[in-house]
């Protein structure tokens, strides 16, 4: 099994912003961003000298809690700095994207990297798809046209018009071609039923964040029999999981610290108004939606979507049987980490990737 | 649409006002009065709009009993409360935009949304060289073009609005009522113009921070009034936020190009 960093790069006095979204920019120190890019970009190098693997980008949007809108930005820099660890792009919200934009910026990005690449598309959570004002019911359709057109751009040869449902281009020629042919691994990010199948039958990675082991198995177990049915078995680093960490010496250390984050502040959310996160959710699923029926949030918003909590916490040793669970339960190979908790400062978090690189990928490496 | 001329006694004052359309309330003020803005047309399709003439202002008689822009709010509720039962929306252009600030504070049971269009109590600031009448008709526009197409209004209307809003202090900074913000609890809309010279660029945030449930719409080339510099933009800003209220930022245009 592999192990993967999300660098989150988050703002540093993250633990200090209001519980809503967007945030305002008026809570963004430049000086500190700086600094907080800095520490983040350190993490990187450092993960990559105790032995991670991958280290993922993500993009999302309006908050220092993950401040990388343009992820490939984010990845290009630490490219730089980090020589061997594969650079992974979990990754662009395609319904909001030109997928040709996209696809300009992946094969930079394996250029640059010297084919260290690997792409992720997905479709974003719900206050991620007004970010550019995109209508909610067509994420799906965009998000399944984007990938089909991305994947056509990064491999046809010759120039090609695009005549889409969503998408029109004339031409389409994207430079530079792929160091990594004829693709690099493309993991595709989801829980529906008709992306996992769009991912099984185009012989693509899958990407799942943050559910429990038995929903993950829910839908992983769906992929291996798609794929299967599709002709092919997803090797060991086609099925990624991301999830959220603390690791300590020993499992009472990582207690203590939980029960003490329990007591002080709630996990992160994506907090919106009721009345916004009915309305795209109405959007997204195709149901009526009566404003006037739903009850205004309160001033500072109704806090909607999931407390995430933690994945895994305890010592390596809990850790790692942990993650265990969902290798042999779900095929995952690539365990894709969020260290940086909010209220985890970056001392905190470069030894947790210190203690993981010692203690916990050793163990993982046997499965 | 036709819009009806009709009155209504309120606070001591005959205030006229023009009705059309149907559906839910609409109450809007501005000072045009009874001049009819696409803006005004448009709302006509959907709601039932009331657009008030508030008393000193347009073709009304001098008015020298309002003290306060919230004597002004007074009337402008009592004239709406004797308009329609239920709650409405509250549109106000302007100086209009500042009395609609007032009433949604001192009269939030009636007030459903509020839509201000380039209201001035927070943060206003000098028109350069508005002394004159055509000074101050071309200092609201971001393209001296666009006021040659808008109509001024008269010498003798200028000097009579002029002594009113200098008494009621429009134009100056309203500390009382940027205070009271908070009480504002309805979905609002604050839409400035990007090239408004009689506003702060530093007001549309006050808004924002203050108000709990406060979105704000900053119209690109347009001045201080918008609906002459770009009124289409105005418009889908202010119908989008009639109908969907704070979510409007939503996205509900399709994209779809070939189906």
């Amino acid at each position: 099994m592999k192990a993967s960093l999300f660098a989150a790069m988050g703002y540093s006095k993250r633990a200090t912003f209001p519980s809503t979204w967007p945030v305002s920019p008026v809570h963004a120190d430049p000086k500190t961003s700086v600094q907080s890019y800095r520490e983040g970009m350190d993490e990187c190098e450092l993960a990559e000298e105790v032995g991670f693997d991958w280290v993922s980008f993500s993009e999302h949007h309006y908050s220092g809690r993950i401040p990388t809108g343009t992820p490939a930005v984010m990845a290009s820099a630490v490219a730089e700095r980090c020589k061997r660890i594969k650079i992974a792009l979990l990754g662009h919200l395609l319904p909001l994207n030109n997928p040709v934009r996209v696809a300009e910026e992946l094969a930079l990005l394996d250029n640059l990297t010297d084919g260290r690449l690997v792409a992720g598309f997905l479709r974003g959570t719900p206050n991620e798809d007004q970010v550019y004002t995109m209508n909610p019911a067509e994420g799906r359709g965009r998000l399944h046209e984007g990938m089909d057109l991305i994947l056509k751009a990064l491999t046809e040869p010759e120039p090609f018009s695009w005549e889409g449902r969503y998408y029109q281009f004339r031409t389409v020629a994207v430079w530079p071609r792929l160091v990594q042919q004829p693709l690099p691994q493309v993991i595709v990010g989801t829980r529906s039923d008709d992306t996992i199948r769009y991912a099984a039958d185009h012989r693509l990675g899958l990407g799942v964040s943050f559910l429990p082991v038995e929903q993950t198995a829910a839908i992983t177990d769906k992929y291996h029999a798609w794929c299967e049915e599709a002709g092919w078995s997803p090797g060991p680093d086609d099925i990624v999981y991301r999830a959220s960490i603390y690791v300590a010496e020993t499992d009472e250390l990582a207690h203590k610290w939980f029960e003490g984050l329990m007591k002080s502040r709630p996990g992160p959310n994506i907090p919106l108004r009721r009345t916004v996160s009915e309305a795209i959710e109405s959007a997204r699923t195709g149901n009526a939606f009566d404003l006037r029926g739903v009850v205004a949030g309160s001033p500072e918003g109704d806090v909607v979507g999931n407390s995430l909590g933690i994945n895994f916490i305890g010592g390596p040793d809990t850790v790692a049987s942990q993650i265990k669970e969902f290798h042999d339960r779900c095929g995952v190979g690539v365990m894709d980490l969020l260290i940086q908790q909010n209220q985890v400062d970056h001392k905190a978090v470069m030894k947790e990737i210190e203690l993981f690189g010692k203690e916990v990928i050793p163990q993982i490496r046997e499965f | 649409m036709e819009f009806q001329e009709k009155q209504v006694e309120a606070g001591g004052f005959s205030v006229r006002y023009w009705e059309a359309g149907q559906g839910r309330p609409v109450m809007m003020l501005d000072r045009t009065g009874g001049r009819e803005t696409a803006l005004h047309d448009a709302l006509a399709e959907k709601y039932q709009v009331f657009s008030l003439e508030l008393p000193g202002t347009g073709d009304s008689p001098a008015n020298t009993a309002s003290e306060s822009i919230s004597d002004l709010a007074v009337v402008a509720a009592t004239a709406a409360a004797a308009l329609t039962s239920e709650r409405y929306t509250l549109i106000g252009s302007s100086f209009g935009a500042n009395v609609a600030l007032q009433q949604a504070i001192q009269s939030p049971e009636q007030v459903e949304a509020l839509i201000l269009i380039s209201p001035t109590s927070i943060h206003p600031q000098d028109s350069p060289a508005a002394d004159t009448l055509s000074d101050a008709h071309l200092a609201m526009f971001a393209h001296a073009e666009n006021a040659g197409k808008y109509p001024i209004i008269s010498a003798e209307t200028f000097a009579k609005e002029s002594e009113l809003m200098r008494r009621l202090n429009f134009g100056v900074h309203d500390s009382e009522t940027e205070a009271r913000l908070g009480d504002i609890h309805c979905p609002t809309l604050a839409v400035f113009g990007q090239e408004d010279r009689l506003v702060s660029s530093q007001a549309p945030r006050v808004y924002r921070e203050k108000i709990p449930n406060c979105n704000i719409a900053l119209v690109y080339d347009a001045g201080h009034c918008i609906i002459g510099d770009r009124p289409e933009a105005l418009l889908n800003t202010v119908l989008d936020y009639a109908e969907h209220w704070e979510t409007f930022i939503v996205g509900h245009q399709s994209g779809l190009i070939n189906p």
